[in-house]
Parts: structure tokens; C-alpha cells; sequence
């Protein structure tokens, strides 16, 4: 047995990624240089109103953010200059925390948001898809219509308005969990007992938004993938064999799960700009926050640090998720002729 | 024909629950400013009331009306649905059905930026674009957001025209010496129009989701009232956390049931013309 | 032809699709016998009702198909059991795999994609309470006789060919020795060699005596020609004509049949591939189908009694039955 295609198949998806991850920081790069309103002026305005007390570091502010941008090269040599300097990690220096580098300010929020994200996104995911072939299975029963009653609506929720209502209900009206933050103020983030129980009382709400609306896309996703999955050809002649109904249910499961596995990576986007919004209504202090921080001050060079490093994470997982996908199915690990 | 599509459709209870819940959203953001005529940017004394005969949905906290808020919220949150999706329908349509009937390099190269965008984490992209722009108005905020919706769509459309036009009239036409435009136009769009109109459901879906979204993170329209923006005053001004229960509940409430109502419009119409999925 | 024993018999069959606002009468008073050891070639065109038909014989009846009236019967050890009175649940766990087995219309995607066929072997022999290295050494042996070396098994379907696969599902389908075997329009996706290879798989299959009799539907009379014993001719849901296939090659009665023969004789290949459609007039809908003989506004010797009238089916010669008032008395 040979590997071959499996490794044609993550090297083609690899070079497509990198290709629209070019794309993707080109957009990052070029927006700012075409779009009307010289943001660059803005960006100095700003940074008078920052660091008002101190002509000398305004000078000295202005002249690194000139060099950065370095506005007076040709648009070509900038665009070279901003892609070594990304892939070597300098990511520029914020105007809101000057003269702190943007990349020391995102690396500290990054573990807060993965911690959120991934493990909220899987749960929903693995639920949702359950709960999906569970309602196929069961087509037309009362479990059925609940299930995709159920998820019909809460899929239309979105992520930050079911987080402002568990902060009410939860929060304020009950008084069950605390309202804000990832941790209790004051307290300082270590590896001892009192603060992970501290931590996962600040954890729950937001997770539980998430996975709770995110959930039910899988689930419709799911109903539909399994029963048309059980009227294909390979069910309907495992039926004629005599097969198990339950062998067979287990037989569109699998295959049903296959296109999900690529749902997942199509829709990591949405469900990362979903926590962001998240993250900011539970003043949660992830990537999210940081974001819309950097938003409200127009701090260009942060908001462009982050979105490059948001979206290499989004086509990390999508390859990873690639990976997973020809790891488990067969006709790319083999190659499937077309 | 027409008709004979529309039939099975009201037949259908889960579908007219949805397109009666949607049509009253409608006209409550058609009519609903015209009769509660009150200035929803009115601010006055009475700040951060609970609902009342005065104001049935209480005020927040700079004194003006939820309720006037809540009707000119959605009367935009709709227009800039419909309009993001007019332009993602019109996108995807036309890469989808230029991809399919152009064939070759054309194709590829069509197939190539719709892969392209569809792998981009549309949402950041569109914050990204809004971030930069000092003035957002309706319009601009939808034709960001529909700029980034249609590649799924064009995807799809592609496929199905595909199978079409292997059939059997299309040789036809084509030995007759139609156009490809004309080809597009009269044989292949009345094959896909259902399946676009379900998209387009979808894509009006996306863009008041979209809208909240940006709102929600300080990128909304800035000018005028949308379901996103009540929803980011009452974030910035603490509603939440300070019990102002009637300030960001009837917004998300407005949301989660035009959305929810779009998406059974949209899923009823997949069972009814989806024979698989029908239920017998 | 000697006189054979009969396996499978189905009596004034009515199998209609209720829909929500029409009925279409897919099979309408049809009554049919298959004996043991024959081929049974069932030819029409699209819409016939030919599936329909194929479901009634396996008891296939799902929503929104339902057995109006008539029975159907399976000869099973000596008796006829009439399935007919079973629900699908029933015929299902008792005799689908091991008494009837249907090869399904898109045979190329009939095996489960995604794991190795052995595997599947595996759960199938789970499925029926046998041993698994039993049904396996079993499947090696099939698969050698329908010519693929039973390494294949170890694969996954998409590493066979299209006339490989076609035969793995053979060799599968019958691994359980079904007496009747119903294969549903097999050859249409296979070019010539693969057919020729396939029809012999099949034939081999029947002398070897691992199936009894096969049920072979299909618009092709060309192939039908080459493999079935008898053919059956449908025609919008009605019988209206069985024979023994030489005779009715070289002497169609109904006359329906003589154009759908002389259709196939003619020189032009895209003619023949199209068949029926040089038959003036297009086939009826089955949901108002043509009072009296349904094929009369087609019949270029149609009579006023066909407009009126239904023709039953009746043997006219020995073994030959056929539905025309142009064979019996009522013509005057």
C-alpha cells in the first residue's frame, strides 16, 4: 500500500492554502495604502491623542511608524519588506501601547482564545452531529421534529446574544456564575487549584454559548447528510442483502461524517469571528478583546498583526483538518480515480 | 408553472409558519415606523426605563425609545439582508453559470477564486475592510458583506448546470446556434431558480447575521439604527450587566426570528423539492 | 419447452404510487409466473412500470408505492409462502440476501465506498448470524468465479474498474445463494466488452445453480435476446406480452412489440440505442392512462373495441401469451 496520493492530495491542499494565505495577507497589506482617508494621517492624529504629554515620543513614535510603513518606497518594496518582517515574527508596534511590539501584546491573549475556541467548537461539533443522526435515524418520530425544531432555531442564534442572556439569567438574575472576565480581578493567572475553579466558573458561560449555537448547524448539516446518505445506492443494496438496518444507519454515519470533517474547516472563520464577538461581550480577555480594543483606537498596525496571525491560524487548521480528512478517508489516502 | 412550484409550498405547514413569522417582521419594519411615530434618536430625561404604557419596551440610557428603536432596526437589518443578498446572488450566479457554460480556462480559473474566497475566513475579511473605512453607511456595510457570501452558492449552481447541460435540449440549442448568453439565460436559469431562491433566503439570512456581527464589534452602519447596533449600545453601555433585560432581548429576539423563520422558508422549500427529503 | 416448476407466481397484482393528489397506476392487474431455472427478461420503456415491477417481485413496498390488490407467492422449500401478506420489514429480515437479492440500477455505487469489501463481507455475515471466516473463504470463492481474483477483497470498491466492480456486486449479491436474483437495468452504464463479460458472469451464475432463476429488467432487447428464456413486454403498466424469446423475436404479436423489434432491427445504431421513441406517439401518463387498450392511440391497428375495452392477457399459442383484441373473437 502506498502513501503517495495521500501525500499529493495535502501537498496540493498545502501550496492552495499558502496561495490564499497570500491572498489573504495581501488584502491585510494593501487595504490601508488604497483606501481613502490616508489612514496613516489618522494613525498619527492618533497617536498625538495617546501619548498627548510628550512631544519627544510622539517624534519618535512618528518616525518608527513611518519606517514601518515605510511609506517612501516604491509599493512593491513595502509589500516585500511586510512580508519578511511577518514571517520573521516583527508584526510592527502598536500606537495604543507604545512603544510595546504587536506581537508581544497578541502572543499573551492567543492561549486565552484557543482555550475558548477549540475546545467549544469540537464539543458542538461532535454533538451536534450526534444529535443530527440520531434525528436521521429516527426520521419522523417526535424525536425527530424536536431535534430539528430545536436546532432550526438555535442555530439562528447568535453566539453573543446567548452569551448576554446566560450573563443575565445566570449572572445577574441568579447570581449563579460571574459575569465578566476569564478570571476574578485581582487575582493573578497561576497553576494552583483555587485559580482553575476560579477560571472555570468564568469558562462556562461563554463555552456554553458557544457550543449551545453553534450545535445546531451541525445538527441540520447531519440530518440531511445521513438521510441522503441512506437513500444511495451502497444503502439500498446492503438492504437488499439483508444487511442490519443499524450496520447500515452506522454505514451513512461514517460517510455523512466525512463531508462534515470539511465543514468544520470551511466554517472556522465564522465560528472564530463568532467567539471574537464572544469574547467581547463577556470582556473575555482573548484575541477578540484585543481586537476590538485596537478597533476603537485605530490601531492599524495591531489590527493588521492580528488578522495576520488570525487568519494563518484558521489555514493552519484547515490543513490539519485536510490532514485528518485524508487520514480517514480512503479514497484520498489511495486516490480515487475521478 | 409558476403556480404548480408555489402549490406544495402552502401545503406545507412548517412553510407557512415560517413565511407568516418572516411577512410579520416585514411589516413591522415597513409599518411599524409609520405608526409608532416616535423618533427613535430622540434622547429625553426618562433614561433606561422599563417598559411602560409611555414606552412599551422602556428606554435606554440616553432616554430614547426601544420599541421606535426596535421597528427602524428592523426595517435596516432587512435592507441590508436583502441587499447583501441581491449582490451575492448576482456574483454567484453569474461565476457559477460562466463557469459551467464557458467550460476550460474560464472555468478554472472562476473555480479557482471562488475556492480562494471560499477558504478565506470571510467575517475577518469583512472586518478587516470595514475597519478601515471612517464612513459606513447601510449600503456599504451590505455590499461588504455580500462580497463574501456567494462562493458556496457558486459552487452549487456550477454543479447543477453541469448536469443540465449534458442534457439532451441544450445540444439542442447549441446545434440551433444560440449564444451562450442567450443559452444561460433561456434554458439553464429556470432549472436552477429554485435552488437560487432558497440561496438567496440563506444569503439575507447571512447578512443580518452579518450585520449584528459588525455591529456588535464596532464596525456597523454610523449612521441610523440596525438590530446590530441596539445591540452593541447596550453591550458598550454595560445593559447586560446591569438587568436591562427589555434593551437587548427584543433585538436578539427580532434576529433569532427573522433568521429562524428564513432558515425553515428555506429548509421547507428543500423538502418539498428534495424528494429524498420529502416525508411520506 | 417442457413443463417446468414454478418459483415465484404473482396474482392481479395493482401496485400504485399514492401521492398526495394523484395515483400513478405504475402496475395495473398484472399477473406473472416465473419458473425455476429461467432467465426472464422484463423489456419496456421508462415509465412502464418495469421497476414498479421489480419492487412488487422482491415485495420492495415502500411509501408511496402500496400494494393495492393481488398476491404475490415465493416457493420456498417445496411451498409457496405468499409474501405478499408480510410487511417490507418482514420480507426483508426473512428472505432479502438469502432468498431474493436485487442488484440495484446504480450497481457501480452499490458497494458501501468508504471501507474494504471484506469488511463488509464481515458485517453482512454478522447481519445473517453466520461465521465470518465462513462467508469470507466463501466470498474468496465467488469472486473467483466470476473471474476477480479474490485479493480484490481486500480493497476498497473504487480501486475496481466499472466491469469489476459490476461483478464484485454479482459476487456478493449472490453469496448467499438467493434462488431469484433481480437485476435491474445492469448494463447500461458498461460498454460493450464489459457487458458481454457481465451477461456471461450472470449465466454462469445461473448454471452453476447458485441462483435458480433470474429476473433481468431492462430497455435493451438486444441483450435480453442474448440471455433470457422468456421475455416480458410492459407497456404503461400493463403486460402485453410474454414469450418464449425465440418466438417472439421471430414473431411478435402485440403491436407494440413489432415496433419495438423492428426499432432494434434497423441498421442506424442511434435509432436502436433510442428503441421505442421510433414508435410513433409518445408512452401515456399513468395517471389517466387510455381507456381500453392503453397502447390504442399508438396502434396503428387499433379498432373501436380497444378504445372501450380492456384486452386481457391469454395464451394464444402454447406459452405464448399476449393482451390484443387482434387474437381473440371480441375483434368483430
Amino acid at each position: 500500500m502506498t502513501f503517495k496520493p495521500m501525500l499529493k492530495f495535502l501537498l496540493r491542499r498545502f501550496v492552495f492554502l499558502l496561495v490564499t494565505y497570500i491572498v489573504a495577507t495581501t488584502i491585510v497589506f494593501i487595504l490601508p495604502r488604497i483606501i481613502p482617508g490616508n489612514p496613516l494621517a489618522q494613525m498619527l492624529s492618533n497617536l498625538s491623542r495617546v501619548a498627548q504629554a510628550n512631544p519627544e515620543a510622539i517624534r519618535a513614535a512618528e518616525k518608527t511608524l513611518m519606517e514601518e510603513f515605510g511609506v517612501d518606497k516604491p509599493i512593491l518594496v513595502q509589500y516585500g519588506q511586510f512580508i519578511l518582517k511577518a514571517l520573521k515574527g516583527d508584526l510592527g508596534t502598536s500606537i495604543s501601547y507604545y512603544p510595546r511590539k504587536v506581537i508581544d501584546l497578541i502572543v499573551p491573549v492567543i492561549p486565552w482564545t484557543l482555550v475558548l475556541l477549540l475546545p467549544a467548537t469540537l464539543v458542538a461539533w461532535i454533538l451536534g452531529n450526534t444529535l443530527g443522526a440520531m434525528a436521521a435515524y429516527r426520521r419522523n418520530t417526535w424525536i425527530d421534529k424536536g431535534v430539528l425544531t430545536a436546532a432550526l432555531i438555535v442555530s439562528q442564534i447568535p453566539y453573543y446574544w446567548l452569551g448576554m442572556i446566560f450573563i443575565f439569567l445566570f449572572g445577574v438574575k441568579l447570581g449563579w456564575l460571574p459575569v465578566q472576565g476569564a478570571y476574578s480581578q485581582g487575582t493573578i493567572p497561576s497553576f494552583s487549584w483555587e485559580f482553575f475553579v476560579d477560571a472555570l466558573k468564568h469558562y462556562i458561560m461563554p463555552f456554553a454559548s458557544i457550543v449551545l449555537s453553534a450545535m445546531g448547524g451541525w445538527a441540520i448539516g447531519m440530518r440531511v447528510m445521513v438521510i441522503n446518505e441512506l437513500g444511495s445506492d451502497y444503502a439500498l443494496f446492503s438492504e437488499y442483502l439483508g444487511m442490519k438496518d443499524k450496520r447500515i444507519f452506522k454505514y451513512a454515519f461514517r460517510n455523512s461524517l466525512l463531508p462534515q470533517i470539511t465543514g468544520l474547516a470551511l466554517n472556522l472563520g465564522t465560528v472564530l469571528g463568532g467567539s471574537l464577538i464572544t469574547e467581547i461581550v463577556f470582556n473575555y480577555p482573548g484575541t477578540g478583546y484585543l481586537l476590538f480594543k485596537a478597533l476603537t483606537t485605530l490601531d492599524y498596525p495591531m489590527i493588521q498583526g492580528i488578522f495576520v496571525i488570525l487568519i494563518a491560524s484558521v489555514y493552519l487548521a484547515n490543513f490539519l483538518v485536510d490532514f485528518l480528512y485524508a487520514w480517514i478517508d480512503p479514497r484520498i489516502r489511495l486516490g480515487q480515480e475521478e | 408553472m409558476f403556480s404548480l412550484m408555489i402549490r406544495p409550498l402552502f401545503k406545507n405547514k412548517k412553510f407557512i409558519i415560517g413565511i407568516s413569522i418572516f411577512i410579520f417582521f416585514l411589516l413591522l419594519g415597513i409599518l411599524g415606523p409609520v405608526f409608532y411615530k416616535v423618533d427613535p434618536t430622540e434622547m429625553t430625561w426618562d433614561y433606561e426605563q422599563p417598559p411602560s404604557s409611555e414606552h412599551p419596551l422602556g428606554t435606554d440610557t440616553y432616554g430614547r425609545d426601544v420599541l421606535a428603536q426596535l421597528f427602524h432596526g428592523i426595517r435596516s437589518s432587512l435592507y441590508i439582508g436583502f441587499l447583501a443578498a441581491i449582490i451575492s446572488s448576482i456574483i454567484g450566479t453569474i461565476v457559477g453559470s460562466f463557469s459551467a457554460v464557458k467550460k476550460g480556462i474560464t472555468d478554472d480559473i472562476l473555480m479557482a477564486i471562488t475556492n480562494i474566497v471560499l477558504t478565506t475566513p470571510s467575517m475577518l475579511i469583512a472586518i478587516l475592510i470595514a475597519s478601515y473605512l471612517k464612513v459606513r453607511s447601510m449600503e456599504a456595510v451590505a455590499v461588504i458583506l455580500g462580497l463574501f457570501q456567494w462562493p458556496w452558492y457558486a459552487r452549487a449552481i456550477r454543479a447543477q448546470l453541469m448536469s443540465v447541460t449534458s442534457r439532451e435540449y441544450v445540444y439542442l440549442s447549441i446545434m440551433a446556434g444560440y449564444s451562450d448568453t442567450k443559452l444561460v439565460i433561456e434554458d439553464l436559469l429556470p432549472t436552477i431558480a429554485t435552488y437560487a431562491f432558497m440561496s438567496f433566503v440563506l444569503f439575507i439570512n447571512g447578512g443580518i447575521m452579518g450585520e449584528a456581527g459588525l455591529s456588535l464589534i464596532g464596525l456597523g452602519p454610523t449612521q441610523g439604527i440596525s438590530l446590530g447596533l441596539m445591540l452593541q449600545w447596550a453591550v458598550l453601555l454595560e445593559a447586560v450587566r446591569r438587568g436591562l433585560w427589555w434593551w437587548f432581548v427584543p433585538p436578539g429576539i427580532a434576529i433569532v426570528a427573522i433568521t429562524a423563520s428564513l432558515m425553515i422558508i428555506s429548509t421547507t422549500m428543500d423538502e418539498v423539492f428534495n424528494p429524498k427529503l420529502r416525508e411520506e | 419447452m417442457k413443463n417446468r416448476e414454478i418459483l415465484f407466481k404473482m396474482e392481479n397484482v395493482k401496485a400504485y404510487y399514492k401521492l398526495e393528489e394523484v395515483t400513478v397506476k405504475a402496475v395495473d392487474d398484472v399477473s406473472l409466473e416465473i419458473f425455476e431455472d429461467e432467465v426472464i427478461g422484463i423489456v419496456g420503456e421508462s415509465g412502464s412500470g418495469k421497476t414498479t415491477l421489480s419492487n412488487v417481485i422482491s415485495m420492495n413496498i415502500m411509501k408511496p408505492l402500496t400494494l393495492v390488490e393481488g398476491k404475490v407467492f415465493l416457493k420456498i422449500n417445496g411451498e409457496f409462502e405468499e409474501i405478499s401478506s408480510m410487511s417490507r420489514e418482514e420480507v426483508k429480515k426473512k428472505f432479502w440476501g438469502k432468498e431474493i437479492t436485487i442488484v440495484p440500477q446504480a450497481a457501480m455505487n452499490a458497494l458501501m465506498p468508504t471501507i474494504k469489501m471484506s469488511k463488509y463481507i464481515e458485517h453482512l455475515a454478522q447481519s445473517h448470524g453466520i461465521d465470518k471466516n465462513e462467508l469470507l473463504s466463501k466470498a474468496e470463492k465467488r469472486f473467483e468465479e466470476v473471474g476477480l481474483d479474490p485479493l480484490w477483497l481486500k480493497r476498497y470498491p473504487f480501486e475496481l474498474s466499472g466491469g469489476m466492480k459490476q461483478r464484485a456486486v454479482i459476487a456478493i449479491a449472490t453469496i448467499l445463494n438467493p434462488v431469484l436474483l433481480i437485476v435491474d437495468e445492469p448494463t447500461s452504464a458498461l460498454d460493450v466488452v464489459n457487458q458481454k463479460i457481465f451477461l456471461k458472469v450472470l449465466m454462469q451464475m445461473k448454471k452453476m445453480g447458485i441462483v435458480k432463476s433470474i429476473v433481468f429488467i431492462t430497455h435493451d432487447i438486444a441483450t435480453v435476446r442474448q440471455i433470457a428464456d422468456r421475455m416480458v413486454v410492459m407497456y404503461a403498466g400493463k403486460i402485453a406480452e410474454i414469450s418464449p424469446i425465440e418466438e417472439i423475436v421471430q414473431k411478435p404479436l402485440h403491436p407494440y412489440t413489432q415496433g419495438l423489434l423492428n426499432s432494434v432491427l434497423t441498421p442506424e445504431p442511434e435509432i436502436r440505442k433510442r428503441g421505442i421513441t421510433t414508435i410513433p406517439g409518445a408512452p401515456p401518463n399513468l395517471v389517466n392512462p387510455p381507456s381500453g387498450c392503453r397502447f390504442h392511440p399508438r396502434c396503428s391497428y387499433a379498432m373501436d373495441i380497444c378504445k372501450e375495452k380492456v384486452p386481457p392477457l391469454k395464451e394464444i399459442e402454447k406459452n405464448r401469451k399476449v393482451a390484443c383484441f387482434l387474437y381473440m373473437e371480441e375483434r368483430k
